[in-house]
Parts: C-alpha cells; sequence; structure tokens
C-alpha cells in the first residue's frame, strides 16, 4: 500500500511536468493524430524524454525500480503509430539496461514491447476510421494496463532468478499497473484538453475574421471616405478589443475610435513618425510597448503604450494605414496583430475592388455622354439644311420640323435618368424620326408595331433611339430607294425583345465609329439586368439588319 | 458663264443649292444628281467646269467619285458636307473649295468668286482612295455596282467602255485610264485591259501579236506594243 502512494506520488510529479510541457508550443504538433514526418519525429522525440524521465523517477527497490516509464511508450504509440512506438520503446528500454539490475534484460525487452504494443492500437484504430478515440483516456488507460501485465509476465519469463522474479512482481504489480494505466489516461487527458483549446481557439479566430470581413465589406461599397472608415474603425474596435483603432489616408486621420479620443482628432493631419514611415515605406511596424515603447506624438499624458501600424495597399501605392493601439498598461495580445495584418489586407482588396467599380461606372457614363454628343452634329447639321431648304416652299412644314427638332433636343438635355418607359423612348424616337423622313423623303418609311400593353415597360434610357439611328445612318443612308426600317416588340419567355430592323444589310461588325454606340446600350442594360440581357445583331448582308434588345420582364413594373 | 452641276442625295439639299445659285447670274447649273453614278454620267458627258459635291452618299461616296473620274477632265470640284470634321481637315490642309451645310450666303459667294477668277480644276484625286473597290455599271439599262477584283478584262469601243467578268459584260462610265491606274488591271492593247490574275495562257501569234486566254475560258487580244511589257510582267525575255 505504502508503494501504492509512493509511486502515485512520483507519477503526480511526473504529470506536472507533463502539464507544464503541454502548455508549450512544442506541445501543439502532439495534439494531431498525424503521419507526417516532422510530426512524427517530435513525438518521438518528446515521448521518448518522458520514457526515461519515468525511469528516473521510479522508486528503487528489491535491485529494481517501480517506475512510470510505460507511459511514455504507450503514448508515444498511440499518437505516433507501430514505428514511433516501437522506437520510443526501444530508447526507453536500451536506457533502463544501461542502468543495470537482474531486471534490465527484461525491462529493456517489455518496454519496446509496450511501445509496439501501443502503436498497433494506433494502427488498428486508423485502419477502422476510429482515429478520435485515439485520444480517449479510456483507451489509454486499458492501452497502459495491458501493456504493464505484459511487463510483468516478460519480467517472469526473462528476469533470473525466477524466485526473486516472482517475489519482485509480487510487489511491484498493483502499484505499476495502477500508476502507468492511471498516469497514461490523465497525460492522454492533457492532450485531449489541448487540442480542445486550440480548436475553439482557431474557430473563435475564423469565426471574428469572418464577421469583421462581412460587416466591413458591405460599408467600403460606399466609398473610403471619413463616415465610412469611423465605422469600420467602430468595428474593429469592437472585435479585437484594442485599446483604440485609427485609420488614416496619405495625410490625415480619418477616424479615430478608443483610448485618446479626446486628442486624436479624424480631419488633423498625420503626427505619428510611425505611420509616415509606414506610407513610405510600405511595411508593417510594430511597437510592442516593452522593448520598443510607444509614445504618443501629440500628447504627453496619452495613456497608448503599444501600436501596430499596417498600410493599405492601394492599385500601385500605399493609400493610407490602419493602426490598433493597446495602453501602456495592457500588452499587445498576439491574435490582434494576426487579425490586424488580415483586416489590413482585407481592406486592401476592398478599397481596389470599390474603385475599380467606381471607374466602370464613370467609363460608362462618359461614354453614353460622348455618343449623346456625338449623334448630334451629323443630324443636326443635315436637319438644320433641310429645313432651310423647306422654309423656301412651304414655311408651315418647316415651322413644323423646327418644332420637332427643338422637342428633341429638348429630351436629350432633359433625359438625365437611368431608367425611362418605352413610351417615353418612342416619343422621343418619334420627333427624331420626323427629321429624318423629311430629309429621306420617299427614301425612308418607317413601321412602328408595338403593342400599347409594353408602353410601361422600362428600359435604359437612350436606348432605342442609338439603335434607330444607326439604322438610317448605316442602313437606309446607303440605299438608293425603299428604305424601310421597323420597330417592334414581343414578349418572350425570357422578358420582352424589342427588334429593329432595316432593309440595307449593311452591317458590318467592324466598320469603325458605330460599334461605340451599340456597344454601351449592351453594356448598360447588362450592367442594370444582367448578362443574360442585351443587344444581339443579325445581317443577311444586302437584304437586312435586326438589332435585337431582350429586357426583363421584371422591367415592367410601373 | 460658268457650267456648274451638283450632286447631292438629299432633295431639298439640292433644291437649296440650286436656289442659291441661281441667285448668281454667273453660274447655270447644268444638272442635278442624287447619287454618284448619275453624276459621273453626267460629268462624262457635260464636262462641268465646276461639281458641287456632297461627300456622304449612297453606295458610292463623294470621294470615291473623284476617284474615278478622268483626271485628264477633272472639273473643278466644290465638297458640300454637313459634318465631317476629317474631311473639313482635310480640304483646308490642301486649300480646296468646300462648303458646309446649312449654306450661308456670303460663305458660297466667296467660293463663287474665287471661281470666276480661277475655274483651274485642283490636285482633289489625292483625297480619293488609291483603289476603287467597286465600279458602277449599267447592264439592261439597270446599275450595278460589280466588285472590282471581279473584273476579268476591259474594254472600250465605240458605244463606251465595257468591263467583263467572268459570267457577263457590262457597260461603264470610267475611262480605260481610271481602271487601269485603279482597279489592278494591266493594259495589254490600246483598247484593251487585263487582270494579271485571271491569265491562263498567252497565245503568241504571227507578227508579234499574241491572244490571252483567261481561266474562264475568254480571249482577249494582245498587241505587239503591249506584249513585251507583258512579257516583262511575267519575266520572259
Amino acid at each position: 500500500m505504502e508503494l501504492i502512494l509512493a509511486l502515485l506520488q512520483q507519477m503526480s510529479v511526473y504529470l506536472v511536468i507533463a502539464y507544464l510541457f503541454s502548455k508549450t508550443p512544442l506541445f501543439k504538433p502532439l495534439v494531431g493524430v498525424s503521419v507526417r514526418f516532422p510530426h512524427k519525429l517530435v513525438i518521438y522525440l518528446v515521448f521518448s524524454g518522458f520514457c526515461i524521465m519515468g525511469t528516473y523517477f521510479g522508486l528503487q527497490l528489491q535491485d529494481a525500480i517501480a517506475n512510470t516509464r510505460a507511459i511514455g511508450a504507450v503514448l508515444g504509440g498511440l499518437l505516433g503509430g507501430p514505428v514511433v512506438g516501437f522506437l520510443v520503446g526501444l530508447t526507453g528500454g536500451l536506457h533502463r539496461y544501461s542502468l543495470g539490475g537482474f531486471t534490465d534484460l527484461a525491462c529493456a525487452i517489455s518496454t519496446t514491447a509496450e511501445g509496439l504494443l501501443a502503436g498497433l492500437v494506433h494502427f488498428h484504430m486508423v485502419r477502422k476510421g476510429q482515429v478520435e478515440r485515439l485520444l480517449s483516456p479510456g483507451v489509454a488507460f486499458v492501452t497502459a494496463f495491458v501493456a504493464e501485465l505484459m511487463q510483468m509476465a516478460i519480467i517472469l519469463l526473462v528476469a533470473k532468478p525466477v524466485g526473486q522474479a516472482w517475489a519482485l512482481v509480487q510487489v511491484i504489480a498493483p502499484p505499476m499497473l495502477l500508476a502507468n494505466a492511471g498516469g497514461a489516461a490523465l497525460f492522454m487527458n492533457m492532450v485531449r484538453d489541448q487540442k480542445a483549446m486550440y480548436e475553439k481557439y482557431s474557430s473563435a479566430f475564423s469565426t471574428k475574421a469572418l464577421q469583421i470581413a462581412e460587416r466591413i465589406t458591405s460599408i467600403l461599397a460606399q466609398g473610403f471616405n471619413e463616415r465610412t472608415t469611423a465605422r469600420i474603425a467602430r468595428i474593429v474596435y469592437e472585435a479585437t478589443e484594442v485599446g483604440a483603432v485609427a485609420i488614416t489616408d496619405r495625410e490625415k486621420l480619418l477616424a479615430f475610435i478608443g483610448i485618446g479620443e479626446d486628442h486624436h482628432l479624424p480631419g488633423t493631419r498625420i503626427a505619428s513618425a510611425q505611420t509616415l514611415r509606414a506610407i513610405d515605406s510600405n511595411e508593417v511596424i510594430f511597437l510592442d510597448g516593452i522593448e520598443e515603447p510607444y509614445q504618443c506624438s501629440l500628447s504627453q499624458d496619452c495613456k497608448l503604450g503599444s501600436t501596430l501600424v499596417i498600410p493599405l495597399q492601394g492599385d500601385n501605392e500605399v493609400i493610407g494605414t490602419i493602426k490598433l493601439y493597446e495602453p501602456k498598461k495592457k500588452l499587445f495580445r498576439n491574435i490582434n496583430r494576426t487579425l490586424g495584418n488580415g483586416i489590413a489586407s482585407l481592406l486592401s482588396s476592398q478599397i481596389l475592388s470599390s474603385r475599380y467599380e467606381q471607374q466602370k461606372n464613370l467609363l460608362v457614363q462618359a461614354e453614353l455622354k460622348l455618343v449623346q454628343a456625338q449623334i448630334n452634329p451629323h443630324f443636326l447639321f443635315n436637319a438644320l439644311n433641310t429645313i432651310s431648304a423647306i422654309i423656301r416652299r412651304r414655311p408651315e412644314q418647316a415651322r413644323d420640323l423646327l418644332l420637332h427638332l427643338s422637342h428633341f433636343f429638348r429630351k436629350n438635355l432633359k433625359r438625365t435618368g437611368d431608367v425611362s418607359t418605352l413610351a417615353e423612348e418612342l416619343d422621343h424616337v418619334r420627333s427624331y424620326l420626323k427629321i429624318e423622313m423629311a430629309r429621306f423623303e420617299d427614301r425612308l418609311a418607317v413601321d412602328v408595331d408595338i403593342d400599347e400593353n409594353l408602353y410601361n415597360l422600362r428600359l435604359p434610357t437612350f436606348t432605342l433611339q442609338p439603335i434607330i439611328e444607326n439604322a438610317i445612318k448605316h442602313g437606309i443612308s446607303t440605299l438608293f430607294e425603299n428604305g424601310r426600317v421597323c420597330v417592334s416588340a414581343r414578349t418572350t419567355d425570357a422578358g420582352v425583345e424589342l427588334c429593329v430592323e432595316d432593309n440595307a444589310g449593311n452591317y458590318r461588325p467592324d466598320a469603325n465609329g458605330d460599334g461605340l454606340g451599340m456597344g454601351i446600350v449592351d453594356k448598360r442594360i447588362k450592367n442594370l439586368y444582367g448578362e443574360r440581357f442585351g443587344v444581339s445583331m443579325e445581317c443577311q448582308p444586302e437584304a437586312w439588319t435586326r438589332v435585337k434588345v431582350s429586357l426583363p420582364k421584371q422591367g415592367m413594373t410601373p | 458663264m460658268i457650267q456648274a452641276i451638283i450632286v447631292d442625295d438629299e432633295r431639298y439639299a439640292r433644291e437649296e443649292l440650286e436656289a442659291l445659285l441661281a441667285q448668281d447670274g454667273d453660274i447655270r447649273v447644268t444638272a442635278c444628281c442624287a447619287n454618284a453614278i448619275e453624276a459621273l454620267k453626267e460629268i462624262n458627258s457635260r464636262h462641268p467646269d465646276v461639281v458641287f459635291l456632297d461627300i456622304q452618299m449612297p453606295q458610292i461616296s463623294g470621294m470615291e467619285l473623284i476617284g474615278m473620274l478622268d483626271p485628264d477632265a477633272m472639273p473643278r470640284i466644290v465638297f458640300v458636307t454637313a459634318y465631317d470634321e476629317y474631311a473639313v481637315k482635310a480640304f483646308e490642309d490642301n486649300a480646296f473649295d468646300y462648303l458646309l451645310k446649312p449654306i450661308e450666303r456670303p460663305r458660297l459667294n466667296k467660293t463663287l468668286e474665287r471661281l470666276k477668277r480661277d475655274c483651274a480644276p485642283q490636285p482633289v484625286a489625292r483625297l480619293a482612295a488609291p483603289q476603287l473597290t467597286q465600279i458602277p455599271c449599267y447592264r439592261h439599262n439597270r446599275i450595278r455596282l460589280v466588285r472590282a477584283e471581279e473584273i476579268e478584262y476591259a474594254y472600250s469601243e465605240l458605244s463606251g467602255v465595257h468591263v467583263a467578268t467572268a459570267d457577263e459584260t457590262a457597260h461603264t462610265h470610267l475611262p480605260l485610264k481610271v481602271l487601269e491606274q485603279k482597279a489592278g488591271l494591266l493594259r495589254c492593247h490600246r483598247q484593251y485591259l487585263i487582270r494579271p490574275e485571271v491569265i491562263h495562257e498567252i497565245q503568241l501569234l504571227e507578227q508579234g501579236l499574241a491572244e490571252i486566254h483567261t481561266r474562264s475560258g475568254q480571249v482577249v487580244p494582245v498587241s505587239r506594243r503591249y506584249l513585251k511589257a507583258l512579257k516583262d510582267r511575267f519575266g520572259f525575255r
């Protein structure tokens, strides 16, 4: 009984060491059941160490050692597999052999056999797909118990003289069975706890990072300015629980939340040398507050004592920084350092993509303006020439045409909205056609065949006019006589299809100049309604050109 | 009296210019044409002093029309356009006459004064494309635009110039000289042009004459004078 208590006492010290060890980074590779080589090497080294330690923590008696060596061998085998288990056992066994005594050979053999046994358990579990059970303290307990029984048997078989061996086994069997099985179970429990902690830690980290990412993305879509950065800084501040968060552009502070808000005022120029350095050199700057203290450049009384400054990447240059601070009395946590870097790269890519979006929109707007400006001179001067000729003979008709012309231009200027109804588009086109029909006389006829039910269809402003203008400019005007343009609309499965057909068949995809207007009409529709919709063209040379505009049905809601 | 022809595809534009010109006693408008093909015919038959030429016209533009005129009998050209930045720049760079629609009276007067001083043609041909892609022709009283590369040979006779493709011949108002320079045809006879690519064989006859057999089986005469040039072209000595 005394021996049991003594050995359990020794085992406790052994486990305290194991516990302390489990808190070091070296322990990290052990928590996963891994098959990769570097991990196996770590497992071998660590548990060989524990194996040898188990021998030293043993109790000398009857020229032998009652010990907890089996714990190392069994855990090494369970976590590392047969080869690692065998090697751990062999190492521990050879060490034991070097210490001598009448059981030296028996102990060396049995420890190696124990490691191998645990390794076989590992092999068996992996084969059965029960990897999780390898970390179960119960399995460790049973494995160690069986391993110890085996050791006792080996001592009886190998150690000489047999009488002395039998006497020894009678004394050490109960304490060793109990201490090793219990110790292995407790050790395994520690491994499992540590693993659970790592998992919880990393899942909490990922959740936090994802939450921040999601919230920031929607805000940044509204631009990178004082208002949006204030909200982003707030989110980062709440998620990381640091002392303060700041965001700057290249010149000034955009947002500041947390300790020191009173003197770190948004809108003021950047004062801190670290920030300027981060912007200039495009590198992350970290002042941990211990080896490199941070001192606020604005106020001597500022409580902030450590900072992380991360540059935000724009196209080719740094466009600003994000800074995390901790007060002097608090340590800068590593997790916040990692998180800060992640947030900065997220912000950078978001800023880039929202800039790109903005530029794309500007481009479409600019191109549209260009088209509006482009269609006018040709049309305007020809129209004026036609009217000036008609004035001589039929002043009333000329007056009529002037009114149509002014109507058309007034509409052109007024129509600033993005979307209008089909009725409005047709009205706009009608004035245009009145003038062109006067100009071309009997060379141009126009059929408009559109059901009134579709008049409320919504479509991007200036969809129809450029297409009809193209049909006249590049189609009808190339015909000697009998030009005809048909404008029609029909509902389809996907939505509504507008069709503009001329009987010239003169469309050439590569003809320079005329692609621009169509390209923009197509781009705007796709931007508004998606890739499924847009403008398509068919052409039968010298017979007809058909331009089809597909639009969604939901555009019909008034 | 200055003889003028107006070429514009829009009736009101022709009428307007005609009305403006009518106010000047020294100008007489002898024809108004609605397209380049009519214009080619009228210019070749009436030999006007000046042509008021619209640039944008169906099928054959004003610029193309210039390329089809006989360079030795070129009238003076006054370009008329509503809006064409590039063309206007070219006119200004070359100091050619041009008018912008709607035509302003004072501007027109300036042009007319210049015309009265000097009716000599300007070298406008340099504005035209160096090669013609389509040749306006008549066949059975219908206008046809024949693609230049389809023409196998061209010839002139009393009734005028004709072009022959693999399966038909048509009458054209373009002189042989223009076709030779701008349609990729080679002179093989005083009255014949041939497209070198369609020559199947050249049969040599007596007295230094020859006959060309085309791939489509047509026969074109070769005169003594041009046989040597033809042989040189294909590397025979």
